[in-house]
């Protein structure tokens, strides 16, 4: 009996495989539909240019180097380059004033490397998600 | 005699090999028998001992995640405590168990990855992109509780960075039943597949005093029949409290290292189950003072990464930077020493076989 059983398995599982098709599939067509980022993922950074002190201490927190001051305004603020920058949050952990931050946008693609130094003004826009 | 040696034969295993990953190694080959085989690692070495030198320890507890690609917690969970050793901090319990749990998460997404390259390496695909698939549960969960899917960076000297969501533990408990279930379709799938088993079973064996001689550690270890396990010998974060079985085999064969792989994760599994049931409140990070900045001393601390025995030995001269920083990688060994050892008199077509029941990461490997 069990010899029988196990042959009416072996011959009946494999097309259990046919349940797959009245399944969700388990891929999204990007781009056309992507998996939404979750509350608290780490992407591209924001800064707020009213509450940043130009106080350096994210330059210096950055494992990357990725951080470094510029003038804008009149004011040291800081510029972030994403093509080094590995999204550790040790900028917004370690920022006294809570001024950059980072937030759920995470399509940062570019197309050369200039595009990916984020200045002041471009890092104090609001993120798309 | 000299027609015998122009019969061997040297042909690459590796780097563009599609079973070896970024290592490469020389075959000495006779017809189809593997008559010696040389390692040549290094293609994936980034110096992060090195590196390690030049930043201070929060810098260096995200940075050492990229040591092991695979299974990244382990990595910040050996450097936080050798560090912690040196400043003699006391992590809060619910920060213990979050990184017990982080830690077990790590070695489930570590093994389950591993049963899909080895079915890619066997010529069977379809269990590649299931595994893959099914890996992805974990992502999300590493997604939910850090914000990053691979990369982690998510343990600091001092307990954890954030805490974990209501959220997360509802999604991790939702993961757990899935991969529960697909555990049994593995086996049907995979484990129990006359050619995987074929391909498997009594290839590249060793017996116990083979596998401590080559420093065999880890699920290749225990797959010999030896019950050595740094959560059970020198327990460390919360598996004191947690009740689990350390596999064991007895073959030493691909095909063991293989179920003991298999029988970890369920283990690992019920782990996370039993850490969540008992998740304490309270605080999971002691505030750092001054002197955490500049350490001064030296700490050697071990635990059981997903690939075997990973050890961190971390000498700090009292700058803010460690003055050394020596990772002991289980990868390392197993690629070395066991796989030349394993490789020799096998077949050619065993060697990815080989290779990948040993589990070896190269970034884990070349570091």
């Amino acid at each position: 009996m069990a010899y029988l059983t196990d042959k009416f398995w072996r011959t009946f599982k494999p097309f259990l495989i046919l349940k797959n098709l009245f399944r969700k599939p388990m891929t999204l067509q990007f781009p056309y539909e992507s998996l939404p980022p979750v509350e608290g993922y780490r992407g591209r950074h924001v800064l707020d240019l009213d509450k940043c002190t130009g106080c350096f201490i994210c330059c210096m927190i950055c494992p990357n180097k990725a951080i470094g001051l510029v003038d804008f305004r009149g004011r040291k603020y800081p510029q972030v380059d994403l093509g080094k920058c590995c999204f550790c949050q040790l900028c917004e952990e370690y920022c006294s004033v809570k001024a950059i931050k980072l937030s759920k946008e995470a399509m940062m693609v570019t197309m050369d490397k200039e595009s990916a130094i984020l200045g002041p003004e471009a890092l104090s826009k609001t993120p798309t998600q | 005699m000299e027609e015998r040696e122009i019969a061997f034969l040297t042909i690459p295993f590796g780097p563009q090999h599609p079973a070896s990953g970024h290592f490469h190694a020389l075959l000495k080959v006779d017809g189809e028998t593997v008559l010696g085989l040389e390692p040549h690692p290094g293609y994936l070495h980034r110096g992060f001992e090195k590196l390690m030198e030049y930043r201070v320890h929060p810098q260096n507890c995200v940075l050492v995640d990229r040591a092991d690609v695979l299974d990244p917690f382990s990595c910040e969970l050996g450097y936080a405590n050798a560090i912690e050793k040196i400043a003699g901090l006391e992590i809060p319990q619910r920060g213990r168990y979050i990184r017990t749990i982080m830690a077990e998460l790590g070695r489930i997404l570590s093994h389950i990855t591993w049963i899909g390259v080895l079915s890619m390496v066997l010529g069977f695909d379809s269990a590649n992109k299931i595994a893959w698939g099914d890996r992805e549960k974990i992502l999300r969960l590493n997604e939910i509780a850090t914000g990053g899917r691979l990369y982690p960076c998510y343990l600091c000297i001092g307990g954890v960075r954030r805490d974990i969501s209501q959220e997360f533990v509802d999604e991790t408990s939702k993961a757990l039943d899935y991969l529960e279930g697909q555990l049994s379709f593995y086996d049907y799938f995979v484990f129990k597949n006359e050619t995987f088993v074929m391909r498997m079973e009594k290839v590249g064996r060793m017996s116990a005093e083979e596998a401590i001689d080559l420093g065999a550690t880890g699920p290749n270890l225990r797959a010999c029949g030896i019950d050595y396990d740094v959560r059970k010998d020198e327990p460390y974060e919360a598996y004191p409290e947690v009740e689990f079985n350390v596999i064991t085999r007895e073959e030493g064969d691909a095909y063991a290292r293989s179920l003991c792989r298999r029988d970890e994760i369920a283990e690992s599994i019920s782990i996370v189950r039993q850490l969540l049931k008992n998740l304490p409140d309270g605080s999971y990070r002691v505030e750092l003072g001054p002197e955490c900045i500049t350490l001064e001393g030296e700490s050697y601390f071990c635990l059981e990464s997903a690939r075997g025995e990973k050890c961190f030995h971390v000498v700090s001269d009292g700058s803010p930077c460690p003055y050394r920083v020596k990772i002991r990688a289980p990868s390392f060994l197993h690629t070395l020493t066991e796989f030349p050892y394993l490789a020799k008199g096998s077949t050619i077509a065993d060697i990815p076989a080989i290779y990948w029941s040993l589990d070896s990461c190269p970034a884990d490997m070349d570091r």
